[in-house]
Formats: structure tokens, C-alpha cells, sequence
């Protein structure tokens, strides 16, 4: 194939991904601005309104259509994923650093960490829902569903930061130490530094995947839904443009949450320099 | 006498049992400047990288200015060690790099700044304090490293290749430049390298190693003059080796019979009567003479009888200096080198006869 053949099915590889990424957010952006609370989930649409937007905040007089019950799934989620996103983090850089140097058993240990991220989740919640049981334990999302949220997660923010730790110079720890400085303290001045954004990389994948995990928490949250649930639970009686509505507004979050990233990234490298001249002056 | 270093016996057995270093001893002066020279894998970087406390020491003991070593943790020994990668740190400045090691030592600011200020100008580092140095060349960020090093006024300083990733050039400056600045700061220097004329250049005292083991310790010098051993009198310089055995001695004079008749050189080392032995040439005591213009025998008596036959396999002349390569009759070919004047082109004609000869005293025998 000539290069001129290449770029172009490049192009439409591209393209074809991109329909298929933004396609069905597109579809469900569209239809959130049906007119209701007659407009149904489907074109066409009767007349562009924002109703929807404001029957999720309860703007609206009273309907036949109760509001989307996830105020407080809503809470629960983001307090779960800021929970899982700490602790399976730190879990992770831990467990990297550890990883830099071959220990006993260090093979079988790194199979069953990352099998944490292979196992069907449905089945793995379905097994804490029985230990719970059978331990008289209580499940709920702060719990059982979390412990299993870092489970699932931690291997995520493992496998980035051994990336990370794999290109990552050990001399440069070596001279810290040389030069006279703790291996504490250098992992602060040295190692952090040069690693932050990747855990930068590792905190969005673990708050993002605890966000919307569904089939870990369906059995191991117990009575108070967690966001993915109680969507989920709404389509059971009736589906109505209210949920395409917030469907947006969380994409339009998990923008945010990117542009936060990458606004982070970008000011750990700008960091460096601003402390080097405020320290200097 | 208090050494700044010494190393007693120390061996390095890494975890899957590759012996890397055998029974090292090595005595350094204060202001002494040691290389360690051996081809690669011989166990340089991991006698170093022992000396720094990075590597754990298997078996015996290590002192700096007479205190044990062994079992301090790198921050707590009086060494600095420079990377062959530099391994300056990318988010700070070149002034945040060089000062690092000075902001854990609860030192006053202004002291410390002076400090920094004076090594920066030391290496002409002074215009790129601000810089980061990513952006700076292979030479800087050397300068920039040493800089860090030295201004913790380190007792040893310890260097892994330093000029190794620099073109040859700049490797040169850098070497002369080293070399000042060793002489005056008077901090003990130990370096690693596997390039023969940066060891020669630089240091007081070279350790030849190979395969883990010190096969010698010497000036310069006296490497070429006096090897200890065969592999010595291979790896250094360019020597030519004829094996033979011991025939018996006369003066300070060893007499070895070899395939290519008796030889004399000076003895080195302990050797007894009939016993294996190998003589060693230095390249530079070889004259060269054309069989048609001078016997044998009017030769052979000035200069103890080391007169061997070979004849001319190349000729090259490159500006003022001939090339001369010469096949022995065992096969074996010997490559001199000297001013055009000396070797003129028409006395050697390719595959022309010619007579080797050395002073006995250029010779050194020492044990196969
Ligand atoms: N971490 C390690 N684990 C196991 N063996 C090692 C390790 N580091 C080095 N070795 C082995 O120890 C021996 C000496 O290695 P060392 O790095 O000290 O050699 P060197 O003289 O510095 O060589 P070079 O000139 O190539 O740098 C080699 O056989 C090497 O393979
Ligand atoms: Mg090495």
C-alpha cells in the first residue's frame, strides 16, 4: 500500500472510531432537549426544550413522571470513587516501588494481584455477598463494595506505576543517597517529583473505574444504591429523557474531571520551576 | 598511616551467585587519584558501587580513613559518586541540582549559597545556573555533575566512566580539566574505565582488573614498563609475548630459551629454573634492521642476543610516521611504528628480510 493509501485508511479508521466513541452521546444529547413531559426517548423530537434539565433538579411542576431518584447514589459514588482512587493509588505506588526489586515469590505475587482486574466481577461480588453472609457481616457501599472497588482498581494503578518505576533512572536515587540524603527524603525531592504524573494516571483510573463500576457493587453494596445502580433501576419501569439528560451533564463532568488532569499534568511540570525560583529568591 | 581507602579482601557474590569481584585489596592515599581498568564485565562498577554502599559487600571489609564501612548506609559515607548517565535530576535547576546535597545538611542559606556560587564558577557553570538540564549538552550536564558532587566536599569522589558518553574532543578537554581540578580540591578520586589512554593520562596509580580478580597494581608507567602478568602485558600497551622457559640467570639478566632462540630480559616475579615463563616486549624497544645490510652476529652481542628474524608484511607511511608491520616465523605479526626518518621506504621493501633486536633491559619475563 502506498503512503498516500495508508494515510487515508488511517483517516477512516480514525473517523470510524470516533463515530462510534461520540455516536451514541451524540443521540442521547440530542434527544435530552425533547420537550416534555409528554416528549418520549425518541425522535423525532417534538420541540427542543430543557425541560429535562430542569426535572432532574426539580425545577418542574409536578408530573405523572416522578424525578430520578440518585441525589444521595450520586454522593455515595463520588464519595466511593474518591475512596477507592486514595487508597488503591497508594496501594499501588507501594506495590511498585516494591516490585523494583525481585523478592521471593515475587512472580506468583504479581498474578494474583493483577488477577484482581481479570476475575468476571459479577461472580466476585456474588462471592462477597456470600463470605458477608456467612460472617454475619453487613454489606454496604462504604464496605464490602469498596474493599472490592480496590481490589479491582489497585491493579489498574499498579500496572501504570511499574510502568512508570520501568523507565524510571534508579541512579538518579543513588546519587540522592550519595549525595547524603535519606532514602525518605529522597523518595520526596527525587522519586515523587518525576513520578506524579503518573500517578496522576493512576488516580483517574481508579476513580473513574469505581465510578461506574456496576457488577462488583450490584451484589456487594447491600440496600443504598451507588450511581450505576440506581440509573439502572430507573430503566426497569420506564425510560424517559430525563436520564439522557444526565447522561450528559456526567459526560460533561467527566470532561471536567480530564481537563483537571490535564491541567494537573501540566502545572507538576511548571511546579518544578516555579519552587526552584521561589526557593532561590 | 591512615588510608582514605582501603579495601581488604573484599569479594562480591551477586544473588544468583555470579562471583563478580574476588578478594580485592587496594590501599588509597588522601589526594591520590586511582583508575580501575579491565574490559567490560571484570567487575569495575561493582567494586564502586561497593565502595559507595550501593551494592552490599559479601566478603571482607572496607575502610574509609580507617572506619569500617561495611554496613553504613550510602548517605552516611564520606563518598560522592558521579554516573556515566549523570543522573542529574530533570526538575530541578542546574543551581537546584548542584545545591541538593548541601540543603539537607542544615547549613546556613548564605553559607550554602556561597558555596554553590563558588563550585559554579569553579566549572564555568555560572551563566547557566536558571537552566533545567535537559536542555543543556553532554559536556554541561557532565560539569554539572561533578559540581553536584564535589561541593558536599565529599573525602572520595567515585566516577563511573564520566567521559564515556562525551565525543572524543570534548572527552580530551574534559580529562585535562578533571585532572586540574583533582590536583587542586585534593579529594581523593577513584575512576572506572575501560579506555587505556584516559586510565594512563589521568591517574597516579592504575588497578588492572579481570574477571573479578586485581591483576595489577601500578603507576602508569610502570604497566608499560613492568607488567605482572601476561594478561597485563596483553590489555596494556602493545607488547609482543614469546613463551618459553627458564634457562638459567646471569646479572640481574633471566635467560629464557624460546622457539625463536634465547632470550634475556629482566626477571618480575619469582621464577625458578626450567619453569614456564613468557617475555615481554614493549613495541617501542624494537629496532628494526634489514637482513641485507646487517648480520645477525654483528647485532646479537649489543644487545644480550635478543635479535629474532622476520620479514616486512606491510609498509605504510602516514605523514612523518611508518607503519611497519613484521611477520615472525612463527606466524605471529608485530606492528611498530616511528619517524619516516628512521624507517625509510626503500630499506623495507614488502616482504624484504629484516632483524628485530631489544635491549635486555626493555624485557620483562615474568610466570606463564
Ligand atoms: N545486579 C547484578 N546481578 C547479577 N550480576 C551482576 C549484576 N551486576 C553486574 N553483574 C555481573 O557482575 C560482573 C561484573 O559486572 P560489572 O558491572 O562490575 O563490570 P564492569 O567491569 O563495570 O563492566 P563494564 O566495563 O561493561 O561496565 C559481570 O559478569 C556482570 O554480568
Ligand atoms: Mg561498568
Amino acid at each position: 500500500m502506498n503512503a498516500s493509501g495508508m494515510k487515508l485508511s488511517l483517516g477512516a479508521y480514525t473517523a470510524l472510531f470516533l463515530v462510534f466513541l461520540y455516536g451514541p452521546l451524540v443521540v442521547l444529547a440530542i434527544l435530552s432537549f425533547q420537550t416534555g413531559p409528554e416528549g418520549g426517548p425518541q425522535f423525532p423530537i417534538i420541540e427542543w426544550s430543557t425541560y429535562w434539565y430542569k426535572h432532574l433538579f426539580g425545577l418542574t411542576p409536578p408530573s405523572r413522571i416522578a424525578p430520578l431518584p440518585i441525589e444521595q447514589a450520586l454522593v455515595r459514588s463520588l464519595g466511593l470513587a474518591v475512596m477507592t482512587m486514595i487508597v488503591s493509588t497508594v496501594l499501588g505506588v507501594t506495590a511498585a516501588q516494591a516490585f523494583r526489586r525481585k523478592f521471593r515469590g515475587s512472580g506468583v505475587v504479581f498474578y494474583l494481584i493483577v488477577l484482581g482486574m481479570m476475575v468476571p466481577g459479577v461472580l466476585v461480588g456474588l462471592g462477597m455477598a456470600l463470605v458477608a453472609k456467612t460472617l454475619g457481616i453487613d454489606r454496604h457501599w462504604w464496605s464490602t463494595a469498596f474493599v472490592l472497588h480496590v481490589v479491582y482498581t489497585f491493579p489498574f494503578a499498579f500496572l501504570v506505576m511499574l510502568a512508570i518505576f520501568n523507565r524510571f533512572d534508579p541512579s538518579m536515587e543513588e546519587a540522592s543517597w550519595s549525595l547524603g540524603v535519606t532514602p525518605a527524603r529522597t523518595f520526596r525531592k527525587v522519586t515523587f517529583p518525576l513520578i506524579f504524573p503518573g500517578v496522576l494516571s493512576a488516580m483517574l483510573f481508579a476513580f473513574t473505574l469505581s465510578y461506574d463500576e456496576f457488577s462488583r457493587t450490584l451484589f456487594a453494596s447491600g440496600r443504598d444504591l451507588t450511581l450505576p445502580l440506581a440509573i439502572y433501576g430507573t430503566f426497569s419501569v420506564e425510560v424517559h429523557p430525563n436520564v439522557f439528560a444526565f447522561g450528559v451533564l456526567t459526560t460533561l463532568f467527566s470532561f471536567a474531571l480530564l481537563g483537571t488532569y490535564a491541567a494537573l499534568m501540566m502545572l507538576s511540570v511548571r511546579r518544578a520551576k516555579r519552587i526552584a525560583i521561589q526557593e532561590e529568591a | 598511616m591512615i588510608f582514605d581507602l582501603e579495601l581488604n579482601n573484599v569479594g562480591k557474590v551477586y544473588d544468583n551467585g555470579t562471583p563478580a569481584v574476588i578478594d580485592f585489596n587496594l590501599s588509597v592515599s588522601k589526594g591520590e587519584f586511582i583508575a580501575f581498568l579491565g574490559p567490560s564485565g571484570c567487575g569495575k562498577t561493582t567494586t564502586l558501587r561497593m565502595i559507595a554502599g550501593f551494592e552490599s559487600i559479601s566478603s571482607g571489609e572496607m575502610l574509609i580513613k580507617g572506619k569500617r564501612m561495611n554496613d553504613i548506609r550510602p548517605e552516611h559515607r564520606p563518598t560522592s559518586m558521579i554516573f556515566q548517565s549523570y543522573a542529574l535530576f530533570p526538575h530541578m535547576t542546574v543551581r537546584r541540582n548542584v545545591g541538593y546535597g548541601l540543603d539537607v545538611k542544615g547549613m546556613a542559606k548564605a553559607e550554602r549559597d556561597a558555596k554553590v556560587d563558588r563550585i559554579l564558577a569553579t566549572l564555568g557553570l555560572e551563566d547557566i545556573a536558571e537552566k533545567k538540564p535537559d536542555r543543556l549538552s553532554g559536556g554541561q550536564r557532565q560539569r554539572i555533575a561533578l559540581a553536584r558532587g564535589l561541593v558536599v566536599e565529599p573525602d572520595i569522589l567515585l566516577l563511573d566512566e564520566p567521559l564515556g558518553a562525551l565525543d572524543a574532543n570534548l572527552r580530551k578537554a574534559i580529562q585535562n580539566e578533571l585532572k586540574l581540578l583533582q590536583k587542586t580540591l585534593g579529594v581523593t578520586f577513584v575512576f572506572v574505565t575501560h579506555a587505556q589512554s584516559e586510565a594512563l593520562a589521568l591517574s597516579d596509580r592504575i588497578v588492572v582488573m579481570n574477571q573479578g580478580k586485581v591483576e595489577q597494581i601500578s603507576p602508569p608507567h610502570q604497566l608499560y614498563t613492568r607488567p605482572n602478568t601476561a594478561f597485563v602485558a596483553q590489555f596494556i600497551g602493545n607488547n609482543t609475548i614469546f613463551q618459553g622457559e627458564v634457562d638459567g640467570a646471569s646479572d640481574d639478566r633471566m635467560l629464557v630459551s624460546t622457539p625463536l632462540g634465547q632470550l634475556s630480559g629482566r626477571p618480575n616475579g619469582t621464577l625458578s629454573a626450567r619453569s614456564r615463563v613468557n617475555v615481554v616486549i614493549p613495541a617501542e624497544a624494537i629496532e628494526v634492521h634489514p637482513a641485507a645490510r646487517v648480520s645477525r652476529e654483528q647485532i646479537a652481542h649489543t644487545v644480550g642476543g635478543n635479535v629474532v628474524g622476520a620479514s616486512v608484511r606491510r609498509f605504510d607511511v602516514v605523514g612523518h610516521v611508518s607503519h611497519l608491520t613484521a611477520a615472525l616465523a612463527d606466524g605471529r605479526t608485530v606492528s611498530l611504528e616511528a619517524h619516516v626518518d628512521k624507517y625509510q621506504p626503500d630499506a623495507f621493501p614488502v616482504g624484504a628480510d629484516i632483524l628485530l633486536s631489544w635491549q635486555p633491559g626493555e624485557a620483562t619475563v615474568i610466570p606463564a
